[in-house]
Protein backbone atom coordinates (compact mmCIF):
# COMPACT_ATOMS: atom_id res chain seq x y z
CA UNK A 1 0.00 0.00 0.00
CA UNK A 2 1.19 3.31 -1.22
CA UNK A 3 1.63 5.73 1.28
CA UNK A 4 1.06 9.76 0.70
CA UNK A 5 3.77 11.19 3.04
CA UNK A 6 3.94 14.75 2.50
CA UNK A 7 -0.21 14.97 2.69
CA UNK A 8 -0.24 12.76 5.94
CA UNK A 9 2.48 15.73 7.08
CA UNK A 10 0.28 18.86 6.38
CA UNK A 11 -2.39 16.79 7.94
CA UNK A 12 -0.77 15.97 11.12
CA UNK A 13 0.43 20.03 11.01
CA UNK A 14 -2.89 21.28 10.61
CA UNK A 15 -4.33 19.39 13.49
CA UNK A 16 -1.45 20.38 15.54
CA UNK A 17 -1.92 23.81 14.92
CA UNK A 18 -5.40 23.72 15.73
CA UNK A 19 -5.10 21.78 18.69
CA UNK A 20 -2.80 24.36 20.03
CA UNK A 21 -4.52 26.98 18.81
CA UNK A 22 -7.92 26.27 20.56
CA UNK A 23 -6.74 26.45 23.99
CA UNK A 24 -4.69 29.46 23.58
CA UNK A 25 -7.95 31.31 22.28
CA UNK A 26 -9.89 29.85 25.34
CA UNK A 27 -7.74 31.23 27.29
CA UNK A 28 -7.67 34.33 25.60
CA UNK A 29 -11.62 35.02 26.08
CA UNK A 30 -11.49 34.40 30.25
CA UNK A 31 -8.60 37.12 30.25
CA UNK A 32 -10.98 39.38 28.27
CA UNK A 33 -12.06 41.01 31.35
CA UNK A 34 -13.02 44.55 32.51
CA UNK A 35 -11.46 47.20 33.93
CA UNK A 36 -13.16 48.79 37.44
CA UNK A 37 -12.14 52.31 38.78
CA UNK A 38 -13.39 52.68 42.23
CA UNK A 39 -14.65 56.61 42.88
CA UNK A 40 -14.48 58.22 46.31
CA UNK A 41 -17.51 57.08 48.65
CA UNK A 42 -20.07 59.39 48.76
CA UNK A 43 -20.81 59.60 52.62
CA UNK A 44 -24.41 60.04 52.19
CA UNK A 45 -26.41 62.28 55.10
CA UNK A 46 -25.05 59.76 58.42
CA UNK A 47 -22.55 62.00 59.34
CA UNK A 48 -19.44 59.63 58.76
CA UNK A 49 -16.50 60.38 59.67
CA UNK A 50 -13.69 61.26 57.05
CA UNK A 51 -11.47 58.38 58.32
CA UNK A 52 -14.10 55.97 57.58
CA UNK A 53 -14.43 57.18 53.98
CA UNK A 54 -10.73 56.90 53.08
CA UNK A 55 -10.77 53.30 55.00
CA UNK A 56 -13.48 51.92 52.82
CA UNK A 57 -11.83 53.55 49.55
CA UNK A 58 -8.81 52.09 50.19
CA UNK A 59 -9.96 48.73 51.09
CA UNK A 60 -12.28 47.97 48.33
CA UNK A 61 -9.15 48.44 46.20
CA UNK A 62 -7.02 46.09 48.25
CA UNK A 63 -10.65 43.75 48.27
CA UNK A 64 -11.03 44.22 44.25
CA UNK A 65 -7.48 43.36 43.78
CA UNK A 66 -7.58 40.05 45.00
CA UNK A 67 -10.65 38.66 43.52
CA UNK A 68 -8.99 39.12 40.29
CA UNK A 69 -12.08 39.32 38.41
CA UNK A 70 -10.94 42.30 36.56
CA UNK A 71 -7.98 43.17 34.54
CA UNK A 72 -7.38 46.03 36.66
CA UNK A 73 -8.39 48.22 39.81
CA UNK A 74 -8.19 51.74 38.63
CA UNK A 75 -8.77 54.94 41.72
CA UNK A 76 -10.38 57.96 41.40
CA UNK A 77 -8.87 60.71 39.21
CA UNK A 78 -6.56 58.24 37.86
CA UNK A 79 -5.82 59.31 34.23
CA UNK A 80 -5.38 55.80 33.17
CA UNK A 81 -9.00 55.14 32.96
CA UNK A 82 -9.74 57.73 29.51
CA UNK A 83 -7.67 54.97 27.88
CA UNK A 84 -9.40 51.87 29.03
CA UNK A 85 -11.63 49.94 26.51
CA UNK A 86 -13.85 48.22 28.89
CA UNK A 87 -14.51 50.17 31.65
CA UNK A 88 -16.94 49.73 35.10
CA UNK A 89 -17.27 52.14 37.49
CA UNK A 90 -17.79 51.58 40.99
CA UNK A 91 -20.31 54.15 42.83
CA UNK A 92 -20.94 53.62 47.09
CA UNK A 93 -23.15 55.66 48.90
CA UNK A 94 -23.53 54.95 52.43
CA UNK A 95 -26.65 54.73 53.62
CA UNK A 96 -26.76 54.01 57.45
CA UNK A 97 -23.45 54.18 59.96
CA UNK A 98 -24.06 53.60 63.41
CA UNK A 99 -20.64 54.59 65.37
CA UNK A 100 -19.65 51.80 67.62
CA UNK A 101 -17.21 51.80 70.73
CA UNK A 102 -14.35 49.18 71.19
CA UNK A 103 -14.64 49.53 74.55
CA UNK A 104 -18.55 49.06 75.08
CA UNK A 105 -18.49 45.73 73.16
CA UNK A 106 -15.45 44.77 75.18
CA UNK A 107 -17.20 45.17 78.61
CA UNK A 108 -20.76 44.15 77.83
CA UNK A 109 -20.54 42.04 74.29
CA UNK A 110 -24.01 42.98 73.32
CA UNK A 111 -23.85 46.30 72.47
CA UNK A 112 -21.09 49.14 70.91
CA UNK A 113 -21.42 47.75 67.37
CA UNK A 114 -20.10 49.49 64.25
CA UNK A 115 -22.59 49.00 61.33
CA UNK A 116 -22.38 50.28 57.85
CA UNK A 117 -24.96 49.71 55.43
CA UNK A 118 -23.86 51.23 51.44
CA UNK A 119 -25.53 51.21 48.27
CA UNK A 120 -22.83 49.68 46.08
CA UNK A 121 -23.36 50.70 41.85
CA UNK A 122 -20.97 49.30 39.64
CA UNK A 123 -22.18 50.58 35.57
CA UNK A 124 -20.78 51.42 32.38
CA UNK A 125 -19.19 55.15 31.71
CA UNK A 126 -22.36 55.88 29.77
CA UNK A 127 -24.41 55.21 32.98
CA UNK A 128 -25.75 51.39 32.03
CA UNK A 129 -25.91 49.74 35.02
CA UNK A 130 -24.42 46.39 35.45
CA UNK A 131 -25.03 45.53 39.29
CA UNK A 132 -26.60 47.30 42.14
CA UNK A 133 -26.86 46.12 45.87
CA UNK A 134 -26.81 46.72 49.15
CA UNK A 135 -23.87 45.58 51.37
CA UNK A 136 -23.60 45.69 54.86
CA UNK A 137 -20.29 45.43 57.27
CA UNK A 138 -20.30 45.15 60.79
CA UNK A 139 -17.86 44.96 63.80
CA UNK A 140 -19.99 42.95 66.70
CA UNK A 141 -17.34 41.23 69.34
CA UNK A 142 -13.27 41.65 68.47
CA UNK A 143 -11.52 44.44 66.33
CA UNK A 144 -10.92 48.41 66.41
CA UNK A 145 -14.22 50.09 64.85
CA UNK A 146 -12.45 50.39 61.34
CA UNK A 147 -12.61 46.63 60.79
CA UNK A 148 -16.21 47.68 59.73
CA UNK A 149 -14.75 49.43 56.54
CA UNK A 150 -13.05 46.21 55.99
CA UNK A 151 -15.53 43.90 56.27
CA UNK A 152 -17.93 45.84 54.01
CA UNK A 153 -15.17 45.93 51.37
CA UNK A 154 -14.65 42.26 51.29
CA UNK A 155 -18.63 41.74 51.34
CA UNK A 156 -18.78 43.97 47.99
CA UNK A 157 -15.71 42.51 46.71
CA UNK A 158 -17.70 38.80 47.33
CA UNK A 159 -20.65 40.04 45.78
CA UNK A 160 -18.96 41.26 43.23
CA UNK A 161 -16.99 37.63 42.72
CA UNK A 162 -20.43 35.87 43.05
CA UNK A 163 -22.41 38.10 40.40
CA UNK A 164 -22.45 36.86 36.67
CA UNK A 165 -21.31 39.91 34.68
CA UNK A 166 -21.72 40.45 30.95
CA UNK A 167 -18.62 39.97 28.35
CA UNK A 168 -17.17 43.63 28.27
CA UNK A 169 -17.89 45.08 24.22
CA UNK A 170 -14.53 44.66 22.85
CA UNK A 171 -14.42 40.63 23.99
CA UNK A 172 -17.63 40.56 22.00
CA UNK A 173 -16.35 42.02 18.82
CA UNK A 174 -13.30 39.79 19.39
CA UNK A 175 -15.40 36.71 19.29
CA UNK A 176 -17.42 37.68 16.58
CA UNK A 177 -14.10 38.35 14.57
CA UNK A 178 -12.66 35.23 15.11
CA UNK A 179 -15.93 33.19 14.29
CA UNK A 180 -16.14 34.97 10.72
CA UNK A 181 -12.54 33.86 10.34
CA UNK A 182 -12.35 30.27 11.60
CA UNK A 183 -15.65 29.77 8.81
CA UNK A 184 -13.38 29.80 6.16
CA UNK A 185 -9.75 30.17 6.55
CA UNK A 186 -8.32 26.43 6.88
CA UNK A 187 -6.62 25.74 3.47
CA UNK A 188 -5.30 22.46 3.90
CA UNK A 189 -2.71 22.22 0.87
CA UNK A 190 -2.26 18.83 -0.84
CA UNK A 191 0.39 18.12 -3.15
CA UNK B 1 -5.47 101.16 109.95
CA UNK B 2 -2.68 102.06 107.29
CA UNK B 3 -2.67 105.21 104.78
CA UNK B 4 -1.19 105.67 101.96
CA UNK B 5 1.28 108.62 102.01
CA UNK B 6 0.15 111.06 98.63
CA UNK B 7 2.84 113.21 97.98
CA UNK B 8 2.00 116.64 97.96
CA UNK B 9 2.09 117.77 94.62
CA UNK B 10 0.25 114.41 93.52
CA UNK B 11 -3.71 114.25 92.76
CA UNK B 12 -5.56 110.98 94.09
CA UNK B 13 -6.94 110.19 90.96
CA UNK B 14 -3.53 110.91 89.35
CA UNK B 15 -2.06 107.90 91.68
CA UNK B 16 -5.32 105.49 90.16
CA UNK B 17 -4.18 106.54 86.56
CA UNK B 18 -0.91 105.45 87.32
CA UNK B 19 -2.02 102.40 88.79
CA UNK B 20 -4.41 101.21 86.08
CA UNK B 21 -1.89 101.99 83.07
CA UNK B 22 0.21 99.73 84.98
CA UNK B 23 -1.59 97.04 85.05
CA UNK B 24 -2.80 97.46 81.75
CA UNK B 25 0.79 97.55 80.81
CA UNK B 26 1.61 93.87 82.63
CA UNK B 27 -1.63 92.75 80.62
CA UNK B 28 -0.61 93.52 77.24
CA UNK B 29 3.07 91.80 78.62
CA UNK B 30 1.59 88.74 79.95
CA UNK B 31 -0.56 88.68 76.20
CA UNK B 32 2.51 88.96 74.31
CA UNK B 33 4.59 86.52 75.95
CA UNK B 34 1.34 83.74 75.44
CA UNK B 35 1.50 84.21 72.26
CA UNK B 36 4.89 84.05 71.80
CA UNK B 37 4.95 80.84 73.91
CA UNK B 38 1.62 79.29 72.00
CA UNK B 39 3.85 80.26 68.90
CA UNK B 40 7.24 78.45 70.18
CA UNK B 41 5.38 75.77 70.87
CA UNK B 42 4.12 75.30 67.21
CA UNK B 43 7.64 75.86 65.83
CA UNK B 44 9.44 73.87 68.43
CA UNK B 45 7.05 70.42 67.25
CA UNK B 46 9.41 67.21 67.51
CA UNK B 47 11.13 66.78 63.82
CA UNK B 48 9.56 63.27 63.93
CA UNK B 49 6.24 62.01 65.86
CA UNK B 50 5.86 58.39 66.64
CA UNK B 51 3.14 56.85 64.49
CA UNK B 52 0.94 54.11 63.79
CA UNK B 53 0.19 53.73 59.93
CA UNK B 54 -3.65 52.02 59.83
CA UNK B 55 -3.76 52.28 55.70
CA UNK B 56 -3.42 53.50 52.55
CA UNK B 57 -0.07 55.55 52.49
CA UNK B 58 2.21 55.07 49.85
CA UNK B 59 3.01 51.65 50.41
CA UNK B 60 3.65 50.92 53.68
CA UNK B 61 1.92 47.93 55.50
CA UNK B 62 -0.97 48.72 57.48
CA UNK B 63 -1.01 48.83 60.86
CA UNK B 64 2.97 49.09 60.92
CA UNK B 65 4.31 51.48 63.56
CA UNK B 66 6.97 54.03 62.66
CA UNK B 67 7.85 58.01 62.91
CA UNK B 68 6.09 60.54 61.04
CA UNK B 69 8.15 63.11 59.74
CA UNK B 70 8.09 66.20 57.67
CA UNK B 71 11.41 66.56 55.22
CA UNK B 72 12.06 69.24 53.43
CA UNK B 73 8.94 69.32 50.66
CA UNK B 74 7.38 65.75 51.81
CA UNK B 75 6.03 63.48 54.56
CA UNK B 76 7.83 60.74 55.39
CA UNK B 77 6.76 57.73 57.29
CA UNK B 78 9.76 55.39 58.65
CA UNK B 79 9.76 52.21 60.04
CA UNK B 80 12.79 51.25 62.22
CA UNK B 81 15.34 49.20 59.59
CA UNK B 82 13.59 49.74 56.65
CA UNK B 83 13.31 52.23 53.84
CA UNK B 84 11.24 55.53 54.11
CA UNK B 85 8.22 56.01 52.18
CA UNK B 86 7.23 59.81 51.31
CA UNK B 87 4.96 61.68 49.29
CA UNK B 88 4.84 65.62 48.29
CA UNK B 89 3.36 67.69 51.15
CA UNK B 90 1.48 69.79 47.54
CA UNK B 91 -0.16 66.51 46.40
CA UNK B 92 -2.21 66.40 49.72
CA UNK B 93 -5.18 68.00 49.34
CA UNK B 94 -7.25 67.11 52.44
CA UNK B 95 -6.31 66.87 55.66
CA UNK B 96 -8.75 65.69 58.48
CA UNK B 97 -8.72 64.98 62.70
CA UNK B 98 -10.13 62.86 64.63
CA UNK B 99 -9.58 60.54 67.64
CA UNK B 100 -10.15 57.40 68.73
CA UNK B 101 -10.39 55.22 71.36
CA UNK B 102 -8.62 51.44 71.14
CA UNK B 103 -8.10 48.44 73.80
CA UNK B 104 -4.18 48.18 74.67
CA UNK B 105 -2.28 45.24 75.36
CA UNK B 106 -2.83 43.08 72.72
CA UNK B 107 -3.35 39.54 72.74
CA UNK B 108 -2.00 38.80 76.10
CA UNK B 109 -4.34 41.27 77.69
CA UNK B 110 -7.42 39.56 75.98
CA UNK B 111 -6.25 36.32 76.99
CA UNK B 112 -5.61 37.53 80.83
CA UNK B 113 -8.95 39.13 80.66
CA UNK B 114 -10.87 35.90 79.34
CA UNK B 115 -8.98 34.11 82.37
CA UNK B 116 -10.42 36.19 85.08
CA UNK B 117 -13.56 34.51 86.40
CA UNK B 118 -17.15 35.39 86.73
CA UNK B 119 -16.44 37.62 83.87
CA UNK B 120 -14.71 39.86 85.46
CA UNK B 121 -12.40 40.77 82.50
CA UNK B 122 -14.66 42.70 81.29
CA UNK B 123 -14.34 45.18 83.95
CA UNK B 124 -10.93 45.40 83.40
CA UNK B 125 -11.98 46.18 79.35
CA UNK B 126 -12.73 49.90 81.49
CA UNK B 127 -8.98 50.53 82.17
CA UNK B 128 -7.86 48.97 79.63
CA UNK B 129 -8.50 51.16 76.88
CA UNK B 130 -6.48 54.53 75.17
CA UNK B 131 -7.41 57.45 73.27
CA UNK B 132 -5.72 58.62 70.29
CA UNK B 133 -5.60 61.25 67.71
CA UNK B 134 -5.95 60.08 63.99
CA UNK B 135 -4.86 61.99 61.13
CA UNK B 136 -6.32 61.18 57.77
CA UNK B 137 -5.00 62.61 54.41
CA UNK B 138 -6.17 62.41 51.23
CA UNK B 139 -3.56 62.96 48.06
CA UNK B 140 -3.07 62.16 44.37
CA UNK B 141 -0.28 60.27 42.64
CA UNK B 142 1.55 61.35 39.43
CA UNK B 143 -1.26 59.93 37.35
CA UNK B 144 -4.07 61.91 39.15
CA UNK B 145 -4.80 58.71 41.43
CA UNK B 146 -6.37 59.38 44.64
CA UNK B 147 -5.03 58.28 47.50
CA UNK B 148 -6.49 58.22 51.52
CA UNK B 149 -4.14 57.35 54.55
CA UNK B 150 -4.55 56.74 58.26
CA UNK B 151 -2.23 57.56 60.74
CA UNK B 152 -2.62 57.13 64.92
CA UNK B 153 -0.63 59.44 66.57
CA UNK B 154 -0.71 60.29 70.27
CA UNK B 155 -3.46 62.25 71.93
CA UNK B 156 -2.33 65.77 71.01
CA UNK B 157 -0.14 65.45 68.98
CA UNK B 158 -2.17 65.60 65.65
CA UNK B 159 -3.13 69.21 65.19
CA UNK B 160 0.49 70.99 66.09
CA UNK B 161 1.44 68.31 62.56
CA UNK B 162 -2.03 69.04 60.84
CA UNK B 163 -1.02 73.04 61.25
CA UNK B 164 3.09 72.34 60.16
CA UNK B 165 1.47 70.59 57.08
CA UNK B 166 -0.52 73.45 56.10
CA UNK B 167 1.89 75.71 56.77
CA UNK B 168 3.80 74.02 54.03
CA UNK B 169 1.22 74.00 51.53
CA UNK B 170 -0.70 70.92 52.14
CA UNK B 171 -4.57 72.00 51.59
CA UNK B 172 -7.23 71.17 53.89
CA UNK B 173 -10.87 71.09 53.03
CA UNK B 174 -11.74 73.17 55.97
CA UNK B 175 -8.31 75.18 56.41
CA UNK B 176 -9.86 78.36 57.80
CA UNK B 177 -11.99 76.48 60.32
CA UNK B 178 -11.65 74.71 63.87
CA UNK B 179 -9.97 71.24 62.72
CA UNK B 180 -12.70 68.67 62.34
CA UNK B 181 -12.78 66.57 65.34
CA UNK B 182 -14.86 63.32 64.57
CA UNK B 183 -15.40 61.43 68.48
CA UNK B 184 -17.20 58.00 67.10
CA UNK B 185 -17.44 56.77 70.59
CA UNK B 186 -18.71 60.10 71.77
CA UNK B 187 -21.23 60.20 68.83
CA UNK B 188 -22.12 56.40 69.62
CA UNK B 189 -23.53 57.11 73.20
CA UNK B 190 -25.40 60.33 72.03
CA UNK B 191 -27.70 57.83 69.75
Amino acid sequence: MKTNRPALFVTTTVLLTLAIAQPARLSAESAAQWTVQVSKVNPGAVGLTPSFQVAIYENLLQELSKTKRFNGVLRDGDQKASNATDLLLLNTVVEKYTAGSETRRAVTTVTGATKLIVHTQLSTPDGKIILESTVHGNVRFMGGNLRATHNLARNIAKTIKKSSMPEPPSSVVTKAMNSTSSDGVVVVAFP
Amino acid sequence: MTHTAIPCYCKPSDHLLKRSSLIAFLILVMACGTGAFAEDQLNNLPSSLPATHLLGFAGARNNSKGTLSIESDALQFKKKGKAAMQVKIASIHDLLLGDLSRQVGGVPVTLAKAAVPYSGGRAVSLFTHRKYDTLTLEYVDAEGGLHGAIFELKKGQAEGLRNELLAKGAQASNAGNEPTKQTAEASSENK
